[in-house]
């Protein structure tokens, strides 16, 4: 019975995820898709705290809610141009594009289906963010450097592309 | 803790590279309100002198040591990296003097250009040095995000712009395909690092569905090496590029991305087969994967660069040609095809570099791209012209040039590999790509111009560059000898041979 609550939880999930992905690619308004985005991301941290990973969870909430898609939505708002942007993508090609769509789907299911995952049991979930703190700083030192140099020059560039428009016009 | 101390020492010139880019940063701030030039001299010095430092000391690390991995298996640091770390820094430092002569540069702040410059240097290390699915992704992205950037440096320039776009929409669907491919890897074998890898995969069988994963890497690598059918990108972004970037991404990038090929295929779906052979292992038949992939990449780089007027589009089919003999060598399966890469890497930083140094010189006194407007030159300018048929002859394989040798080390590996057809479509496409280089040649030694024809000018530090430029590939076969010694440490990967 309680596999079957388990199971209810991820499918309802993964429906709930799928829909609102589904909405912020159809939907026409701008900042209704950008909160349609918050339920896939929201989706995603329920998905980590299925699997157990629960600093993965938080960091979602906090980096891909509280800070990727409050940055989007300002974004949208406060651009007066595109928030009454009928978003009106044409649908050109549908049926070469459902067809590779469906292929790549269905390529997807039988890969799944076929390879033997070697799935582990974790066990009762547990705090994890120790022992991601200590491979940050242990195994994963370098990886953790590098990410930040991957940061800094992102963020340089971020500032260099809006600085030279502003002096160009 | 201790590891990664004492992997340090074996880090120098990525740490040389990592103080560099501080320190520009800093001096770009402090000189922000000075005259450009004064500026920009104290920005071209700090790189310089950092390029330089990191040269000396990747020379000296060079085959020195036994192979062994740093910080906790992350990068190996052998003799592939050891071979390809001046390479890189080399790269960088023709990529700056050829920006300090660029007339599409003038003028404008060159700060976070040298510091993406440093950055990217930096990165391509890491990309050779990765034995670790995490590495190997980041140090890509590293690489794309600064190169994203650097192409669309002149951002009020459309055709920078367009290409800076095209360039991040092409590397964000490959780079993610890569992505998925790695995750889908990772779950098969429950291991991130390569080595782990290749023993997981020596064990189980996993059928079709581990091909479908090496065809999604493969995708990500071959968008870095510029391979097609993963090269749509690369005629537009070459283009619209400032010139000393496309030159850059013609080398640099495509160089790390043959080491992350070499890492992922001969080291984590390979086993040693002694003698510096490798077996796949897992049931993927990659090595199939990389003939079909060179044959289509020489063959269409070749046949399009034929129809192309502009000559930075046709200097990004010839790159994309010259990706395809490459992977030829990558099918080898032995340490041979290794040494063979780095052979034809280290001349073609030089042939191609001088192509590009050619390009951008006319360009100062033409103002175009078109190779229609090179008619004349052989009056204009005799040594300029002189140079160009050099780097042309050398990028055709022609002997007595270098570029000879670097198809003969491809060749010799793909022959005693026992792929003589493979050997033979190789043939063909080098005599297809003789049709391009020579119609450019034409057009600069034999075409007349109609208009006045005031001669070229050549500062000395032009003069300079090209000689030294020209002498590697002049006098290519001299140093057989020291080349075939210096690649050679390339066939000391970690474990293996």
């Amino acid at each position: 019975m309680e596999s079957l609550g388990v199971a209810a939880i991820f499918y309802g999930t993964a429906a709930f995820m799928l829909a609102s992905a589904f909405y912020v690619v159809l939907g026409r308004n701008l900042v209704h898709c950008a909160f349609a985005l918050m339920g896939t991301f929201f989706g995603v941290a329920i998905l980590y705290v299925y699997l157990g990973a629960d600093f993965l969870a938080g960091a979602q909430v906090v980096i891909y809610v509280g800070g990727v898609l409050t940055l989007m939505v300002f974004g949208v708002m406060l651009t007066n141009r595109i928030y009454n942007l009928n978003l009106s993508s044409g649908a050109i090609q549908v049926v070469p594009g459902a067809l590779s769509a469906g292929l790549i789907f269905a390529l997807l299911v039988w890969i799944i289906q076929s390879v033997d995952w070697g799935a582990m049991d974790s066990g009762d979930p547990g705090p994890t963010s120790e022992s991601i703190g200590r491979l940050l700083v242990g195994d994963y030192l370098l990886p953790f450097e590098i990410a930040s140099v991957l940061l800094l020059i992102a963020l340089m560039g971020a500032a260099m592309l809006v600085r030279r428009r502003r002096g160009s016009s | 803790m201790s590891d990664a101390l004492q992997s340090l020492s074996r880090f120098l010139p990525e740490l040389i590279l990592m103080g560099a880019l501080a320190l520009v940063i800093v001096a770009d701030l402090v000189t922000q309100r000075r005259p450009l030039k004064d500026s920009t001299n104290l920005l071209n010095g700090i790189t310089l002198a950092g390029l330089i430092a990191a040269l000396v000391t990747s020379w000296q690390a060079l085959g020195v040591g036994e192979p062994q991995s740093l910080f906790a298996s992350m990068l190996a640091d052998d003799g592939l990296l050891g071979v390809l770390r001046p390479i890189f820094v080399l790269t960088s430092i023709g990529v700056l003097l050829l920006s300090m002569r660029s007339k599409e540069l003038e003028g404008v702040r060159l700060g976070e250009m040298l510091a993406l410059l440093l950055t990217v240097t930096a990165a391509l290390m890491w990309m050779a040095g990765s034995v670790n699915l995490v590495m190997i992704y980041l140090s890509l992205e590293t690489v794309s995000v600064a190169s994203y950037l650097m192409v669309g440096y002149l951002s009020s320039d459309r055709l920078s712009n367009e290409a800076s776009l095209k360039y991040i929409l092409f590397g964000a669907v490959s780079t993610g395909a890569m992505l998925f491919g790695l995750s889908l890897l990772y779950g098969m074998t429950g291991t991130l690092d390569l080595y782990g890898v290749r023993a997981a995969l020596a064990e189980g069988t996993f059928g079709p569905g581990l091909l479908f994963v090496v065809i999604l890497i493969a995708a990500g690598i071959g968008f870095k090496i510029a391979a097609a059918p993963f090269h749509f990108w690369c005629p537009d972004v070459y283009t619209g590029a400032p010139t000393p970037v496309t030159a850059f991404l013609s080398v640099g990038p495509k160089a790390a991305g043959f080491a992350i090929l070499i890492r992922f295929f001969y080291l984590g779906m390979a086993e040693p087969a002694g003698g510096g052979a490798i077996a796949p292992v897992g049931g993927a038949d990659w090595q199939m994967l990389l003939m079909i992939l060179a044959v289509i990449t020489m063959t269409l780089g070749n046949v399009a660069a034929l129809l192309q007027t502009n000559v930075k589009r046709l200097l990004a089919y010839s790159s994309i040609a010259h990706a395809g003999t490459m992977l030829m060598a990558a099918c080898v399966l032995s340490v041979d095809g290794v040494q063979a890469i780095a052979a034809y890497l280290a001349i073609y930083l030089f042939m191609n570099l001088g192509a590009f140094a050619v390009v951008i010189l006319a360009h100062r006194e033409t103002g175009s791209f078109e190779i229609g407007s090179y008619a004349g030159f052989w009056k204009r300018s005799p040594l300029l012209t002189l140079a160009m048929v050099i780097f042309l002859f050398s990028l055709m394989g022609i002997p007595p040039f270098a570029g000879f040798l670097a198809k003969w080390y491809v060749f010799a590996a793909v022959i005693s590999a026992d792929l003589g057809w493979l050997a033979v479509i190789g043939v063909l496409n080098a005599a297809v790509a003789a049709f391009y280089y020579i119609k450019v040649l034409r057009v600069m030694v034999i075409d007349q111009e109609t208009g006045p024809t005031p001669p070229l000018a050549l500062s000395r530090l032009d003069v300079g560059l090209l000689v030294v430029l020209v002498v590697p590939n002049l006098l290519g076969l001299l140093f057989w000898g020291s080349l075939d010694r210096v690649t050679e440490y390339s066939q000391r990967l970690l474990d293996l041979g």
